[in-house]
Order: structure tokens, then sequence, then C-alpha cells
């Protein structure tokens, strides 16, 4: 039977392969020896034990045969020989090897560690990936973050008034919180020390890191400021495969910290920010050390070794356990000063096996959370990790990085195993001891920003919200805890029923589940912002399953205002309710 | 050079040729595998206490001596497969020092203690090449990531292997092996072997320097390698 014809994109990548055939690259395609020894190194072939097709070296393999028929003398002469008759050629093709590479590897490279011939796996499948984007193959997820930071400089589309404004809203909290505004957060202060750059997560669903953070500088008296451009961390073209994204990525953080004069760039707690930003970012965009650069992790340790904060662990009593992000720790090769952090600010330590370079990915990594196609054998697959938790006995797994809370907050939920994700900087932010701090309570208010009794105990009163949930126990706490906030509250339990309320009572704010019967929460989003009347209401999600976050972020509509994950924190939805409300109403005037 | 049978001796001088070629050859692949950029890693050391790009380099050229270095070789099922590839790689050695000695200083091969080691390092690693057809074929994820090269490959060296064993009973005048025709046969099937490996996967030993040395001084540079593990619970 004839072969079909190449196609075009075939073409393409088997040219743009030429350029990314570096020594060390061609050593691990043609160094493989197929002996099988990486396999239980990987979490996928753990979790799927009979599906061959998990196995590392079939996954390297895809590029191996595009390499092997183009550039192999064996390849070349006699391709069936050496598998290179099965190498790509039609745009169908393509997609069968979309899916291995995207969806069935983390480019965690804990299989490397476990191959006798050091083969690199995940940089082969990470070169695949950006063969495959090079051409426009890939998930739609990828596509969406990659465009976002190509052209909004960040992964999540943060447009830059709201950056500032959650900014603005974090120093306001501050000052609430410390009863003045000395701690509010600086921007763009040339000549300050550090340039503190974050993953738009932080942005988009955690601002409380920000807060945190800033706090800890405040009270640590030092000279920093956030940059309002550059000031992503994280960087797509890691996961997407494409060097081109991840050099103008970091560049926009080397070039804003330049312009600022900055002595220093402190890369908040993320582990592929850290490595694109500290050590790939300098090779994609061709920069020697463009300015000195180091984790808040080590930050915050330092300024505790050097008695400029206090901290008292007794404030985080709790079992906690650590998990290592696979980009610090096997990729960066830093694993040992979070431990050292940790056991400062917490009293029970309890670590977990197999650790430091040798752990296992949370799953969540390589991008995974944004496809969310392959989200059902992404959580089959964390069973290890799942295991590897549940014999901590610990209540809360500490990570230093954004991506790792997700993947595991899903895992977590996924597997019942009842305990909570935490970051270095809540619990240092936790265990920090402010001797001059002025308690809220005991501070006068002066008599023009004296705040009546009424409206501190009812943020919300003379609200309306509508509350759109198909479970009644969860419209049940929203809406009690919307009405303790003293807001008045309408519900509905089906997408329909949302849309009808919200075009007849205009809600200030609509609480909004995704997963419902019928109509779900997304077709029900985009219903309401496509009519006229509701299109204005602000919407929050409040979402029992993160794989969706960025379905809804997909839609080609304005995205939600808010976005919660459940179960909630009470405080923090009262607050965000507040702040979307406020954020509207002072951009309506 | 001893007395052989013109049979013997033409064998003898395509061995040797087959060799040379195979020099030729293996010189030509890693000039190939030169010509290549080196990637340099831009960025500055990631933790120098921890680790280098030299002492990362080092750890992994000497990873094979190691087991205990490797997920993968330190488990119980792992360590059988790292003691099975010990012994499979020294009866390669043993296999290629039996086909040249064999030409040039035969009597070396009939001095008791070498004779009883090559043959048991011949005979063990025709076992474990046996044991790794098995493998190959009845595990479906070996079957799914093998070639015909592959194959080819471990059933050659299979067969290299038993006419080995064969060849050093010959030598010494065991097993009933009188004939030179398995000489000549395991001369042939060597020089057939030279002349295959620069071409198929049996290069992996040339390129491991190299890919053992990149990796190591990757991570190494970074501080993630040696590992380093914490105490077990
Ligand atoms: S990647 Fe390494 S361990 Fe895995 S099959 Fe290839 S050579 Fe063996
Ligand atoms: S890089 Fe990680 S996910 Fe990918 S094949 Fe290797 S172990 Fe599996």
């Amino acid at each position: 039977m004839s072969r079909p014809a190449k196609t075009h994109k075939v073409k393409m990548m088997e040219q743009q392969l030429a350029k990314k055939l570096t020594r060390q690259v061609v050593g691990s395609l043609v160094g493989c020896v197929h002996c099988g020894m990486c396999n239980d190194a990987c979490h996928y072939v753990l979790a799927f034990p009979d599906d061959p097709k998990m196995t590392p070296s079939y996954k390297a393999d895809q590029l191996r045969k595009l390499f092997k028929a183009n550039f192999d003398w064996t390849g070349k002469a006699i391709p069936w020989w050496v598998g290179a008759d099965k190498a790509p050629l039609t745009d169908d093709d393509l997609e069968v090897i979309k899916d291995i590479s995207f969806g069935t590897c983390t480019n965690c490279r804990r299989c490397t560690l476990s191959c006798p011939m050091g083969v690199d796996t995940a940089t082969l499948n990470r070169i695949m990936r950006g063969l495959l984007s090079h051409v426009g193959v890939m998930p739609e997820g990828v596509r969406v973050v990659s465009k976002d930071q190509w052209e909004l400089g960040n992964q999540m589309g943060v447009l830059k008034e709201d950056y500032v404004d959650t900014l603005e809203w974090m120093s306001e909290e501050l000052e609430e919180d410390l009863g003045h505004g000395e701690a509010a957060i600086p921007v763009d202060k040339a000549g300050a020390k550090i340039m503190y750059c974050i993953n738009p997560r932080e942005v988009k669903y955690d601002p409380r890191t920000i807060k945190e953070a800033a706090l800890i500088f405040w009270a640590a008296g030092e000279s920093w400021t956030m940059p309002s451009e550059g000031w992503d961390n994280t960087n797509f073209g890691l996961f997407s495969g494409d060097d081109g994204l991840g050099g103008v990525s970091a560049r926009r953080e080397y070039d804003k910290a330049r312009q600022l004069g900055v002595e220093k760039i402190v890369i908040s707690e993320c582990g592929h920010g850290f490595r694109s930003t500290r050590c790939e970012g300098v090779n994609w965009a061709g920069e020697q050390q463009p300015v000195p650069m180091e984790s808040a992790v080590m930050t915050m340790l330092r300024f505790i070794k050097e008695g400029r904060i206090k901290v008292d662990p007794t404030r985080n009593p709790e079992r906690v356990t650590f998990h290592d992000s696979c980009n610090n720790a096997r990729s960066c090769g830093f694993y040992e000063e979070p431990r050292e952090l940790l056991k400062l600010v917490t009293m029970d330590f309890q670590e977990m096996y197999p650790n430091r370079a040798e752990n296992y990915c949370c799953t969540g990594g390589g991008g995974a959370m944004s496809m969310s196609e392959y989200t059902p054998r992404r959580l089959e697959s964390a069973k290890v990790k799942a295991d590897q938790i549940r014999a901590t006995g610990a209540k809360v797994v500490v990570t230093s990085c954004h991506n790792c809370v997700d993947g595991l907050s899903d895992l977590i939920k996924h597997y019942g195993l009842g305990c909570e994700v935490k970051q270095l900087v809540n619990l240092v932010a936790n265990a920090l001891v402010l001797d001059e701090v002025k308690e809220p309570e005991a501070v006068p208010a002066p008599a023009e920003i004296e705040v009546a009794p009424v409206a501190v105990a009812s943020p919300l009163a003379g609200r309306k919200i509508l509350v759109v949930d198909d479970e009644d126990d969860v419209r049940l706490f929203l809406t009690t805890v919307f009405e303790d906030a003293g807001a008045q509250v309408l519900t509905a339990s089906d997408g329909d029923t949302a849309v009808a309320v919200a075009r007849e009572h205009q809600p200030d704010l609509i609480s909004l589940d995704l997963s419902m019967p019928g109509k779900d929460g997304v077709e029900t989003f985009v219903e309401l912002r496509r009519t006229p009347e509701t299109e204005e209401i602000p919407v929050c999600v409040v979402t029992g399953h993160p794989e969706f976050r960025q379905v809804i972020y997909d839609r080609p509509v304005a995205p939600p205002e808010g976005y919660l994950g459940k179960p909630v924190d009470e405080d923090k939805l009262v607050a965000y309710a507040h702040h979307i409300i406020e954020h509207r109403e002072a951009k309506v005037h | 050079m001893h007395d052989v049978s013109p049979a013997l001796h033409t064998a003898e001088i395509i061995h040797w040729i087959a060799l040379a070629v195979m020099a030729v050859v293996y010189s030509l692949r890693i000039r190939w595998l030169l010509s290549f950029n080196l990637a340099r890693d831009r960025s500055v050391p990631g933790n120098p206490a921890q680790s280098n790009a030299k002492k990362g380099a080092r750890h992994s050229l000497f990873n094979v001596a190691m087991p205990w270095s490797m997920e993968s070789t330190r488990s119980r099922k792992g360590f059988g497969f790292y003691l099975s590839f010990v012994v499979f790689h020294l009866g390669v050695v043993a296999g290629i020092a039996l086909a040249f000695v064999s030409t040039i200083a035969p009597d070396v091969l009939r001095i008791p203690a070498v004779a009883t080691t090559m043959l048991a390092l011949i005979v063990g690693a025709f076992l474990v090449a046996l044991y790794r057809i098995a493998r190959r074929l009845l595990r479906p994820l070996m079957r799914l990531i093998s070639t015909p090269d592959d194959y080819f490959s471990l059933i050659m060296l299979t067969v290299w292997f038993g006419l080995g064993a064969c060849t050093q009973a010959h030598l010494i005048g065991a097993w009933g092996m009188t004939s030179e025709a398995i000489l000549i046969a395991y001369l042939y099937l060597t020089s057939f072997f030279l002349l295959y490996v620069p071409f198929s996967k049996i290069s992996h030993y040339l390129y491991y320097p190299f890919t053992r040395i990149y990796i190591g001084r990757a991570l190494g540079h970074r501080g993630s390698y040696p590992v380093v593990r914490g105490e077990e619970a």
C-alpha cells in the first residue's frame, strides 16, 4: 500500500526540527536503546500499567521517528528498519501526536533520572510540542494562553488596569489590617532594590498572596516595587515549546528590571515561573545574566536569617508536608531552601517520599491545567501523588508553585484527601510577628473616615446578589454567607432561570456555578454576556471544577469578573463580592 | 601469527578489515554528532553549594557503575535488571576479546582461569539475551517501542553469544566442539557484527559518554544532580 504524501505542515515541522538539533538533543535522539527502564518513573505509566502508550520512550519516539526519517543514516536508507517509516506524514498523524505530546506527558523530566543513557525525554517532548505549535496544532487552551501571553504580556489575559486595580485593592486591605498606609504596594518605583514579579493566577484567583508578600516586604523594611509591565514571571513558551514566545516573555521582565534600575528580580512562588525567568529565559532571550534573580522563598529565608523579620512557628501548628515542584527541584536544583524556611515557620513538618529531584509531578505541570480535554487522564495519573500525600498524614500540603497549587487542589478533591494546599508566603505571613502592629480595633479612626458599624458588619448591605447553583446545600450556604454580609439574595438552580431572574431583577452580582445539568454554567455565562439587559452585570464564577476555568476564559465574550474554587472561604467570598461590585461601580462612574 | 588453515586465515583477515571499517565509520559517526552545535546554558549556576556542571558530568559518566544512583536500578526489581545488564555487557566485552585474542594469541584463551571466565561470561550473557528476547516479545510496552533493528540486534547478539560459547569450548576442546568451522563462523559473524553496529542501536555505547556528560553537566549546573535524597521514613 502506498503511503500518503507528506503535508505542508509536516514539511514545515521537518524544517523547524533542523533548527532545534543541538548536540545534546541529537544525543538524546540517538541514545535511546528502548530498554524500558524509564517506565516506572512516569506517573502516567503507574496509573495506566496496561497502556503501553504511556511509556516515556514511546512519547519521545514520536520525535525520534521524524528525526530518523530526515537526519539519521539508517533511517534515511532503510526507514522501516529503525521505525522511521512511522514518522508523521498527514495532518491526521499530527493530531494523534498532539494528544500524545500534550496529553500524556507533563514534561516533568522524572524519567530522565531513571534512564541509564541519560536521555532527556521531557526536552524531546517539549521540542515536539514546539514543532506542533509552529504549525498551529495544539490544544485550544494552549493556543488561547499563548495568544494572551504574546498579545497582553501575561498568560491569563489580565488587563493592565485590572492588574493595577488589584494591587490597589490589596494595598487598601493592608491599610485596613495595619491601620496605616505604609505597607502600600509600590508600583514602578525606580531605583528600588527588588522588582517583584508574580504569576497572573495571583491577580485572578489568589490576590491574598500579593498582599502577604507586600506585608513581608514591608515588615522587612525592604526597598521593593512591582512593575506595571513585565510583571508576569510565568512563561507559556516553556509548555508550548515555543522558544520565541519564551524569549519575548522573559525579555519583558528583564527590560523592565533594567528600566527601573533594580538590583534584583524576585520571583513569587511559581515553579515554571522560576525556571522560565531564572534558568531558561536567558537562553531563549539570548541574554547573559541580565539582572540577578531569586525566588521569593530565598528572599523570605534571608529576611529571617538576617533578623529583618520575626516569625512565630506556633502560629502554624498543623502537620505540613512539602511538595517539590518539578521545575524548581529537578530542573533548577532548588529544594533545600523551602525546607529550611518551612522548618522555621511551622511546628510539624513531615517529609514526603520520594522527594526533591525525585519527587513525582503534581500532574498539573507542563500546562496540563489549561488543557481541560485531558483532565480525566490527568486526575487518574495523580494517584501516585495522592498516595504520597496520604502517607504523610499531613493536613496541609505546602508547595512553592502556583501551578502545583491548582494541580494538588484538584487531586486532593478527586481523591478525597481532606487537606488543603498552601504556599510558603501564606505560612510566613501567618507566622509573622509584627511588634509595632496596631490592632485595627485599637486604632482610633479619624472622624472623616469612620465607618458606620452596620457597614463594617454588613459589607454587602443594600446589594442584590443572584446565587446560581444546582446543589441545594451549596445554594443555601452561599445565600447564608451573602445574607449575613447584608445582601439581598435571589437564587436560581439552573441556567434558564438564572438568565430570567437576572433580566428581571438586575442584581449587582451573579455568583455562578459552572457544572449544572441542562444548560451548564458556561452556556449560561455566555448567554448572560450576550443578553443586552444582563451583559454588564458582574459575574463571579464559584465552581468545584478548576479544569473548567480555561473553558470559560476561552469564550468569545468578556471574562468573568471573579473566580473562586469550592470549597469557598466565607471571608474571601464576601471580600471578593464586595470588591467586584465596588470595582464595577468605580468603572461605571 | 599462529599456524592456521587457509579458511580460518581468510576469516581472520576479513575480521580485521571489518574492524578497520568499523573504526572509520565510528569516527564518521562521532564527527556527525559533533557537527551539531553544543548548546550552552547561559543561566548562572543554580546552586553551587549543591553541585556544579563538572561534578554533575563526572557523576553522570560513572552512573553505570552506581546502581544506587537511579531509582530504576535501586529497587529490587531494578537491581535484578541491573545485574542482568552487567552480565550482558561483560559478555559483549568477553565475546569481542574472544574474537581478537583467538586470532593473535589463542593459547591465552586456553589458560584454565581465562577459559572458565570467558565461558562463564559468554554463557551468562547468552542466558540474559534469551531473557531479553522474551521480555521484548512478551511485554506489550516493549513490543510497542521495538523496531526491527531492536529485535535483529538482540537476536544477532544472542546467536553471537551462543556461537562464542561454542568457540571458547572449541578452543579448550570441551563440549565435543572439534570442528574449526565453529571458530570460522564466529569470526564471520563478529565481522558482520562490527560492520552492522555503527548503523544500529548497538552503537549506543559510542554515544554513552556524550549523552551522560551532557545531562550530568546540564543538571549539575542547575544544582539538581547528583540527586540528593531525603532520608527514608
Ligand atoms: S529513554 Fe532511556 S530508559 Fe527509556 S527506553 Fe530509552 S534508553 Fe531506556
Ligand atoms: S517527562 Fe514526566 S510525564 Fe513525561 S514521560 Fe517523563 S516521567 Fe512521564
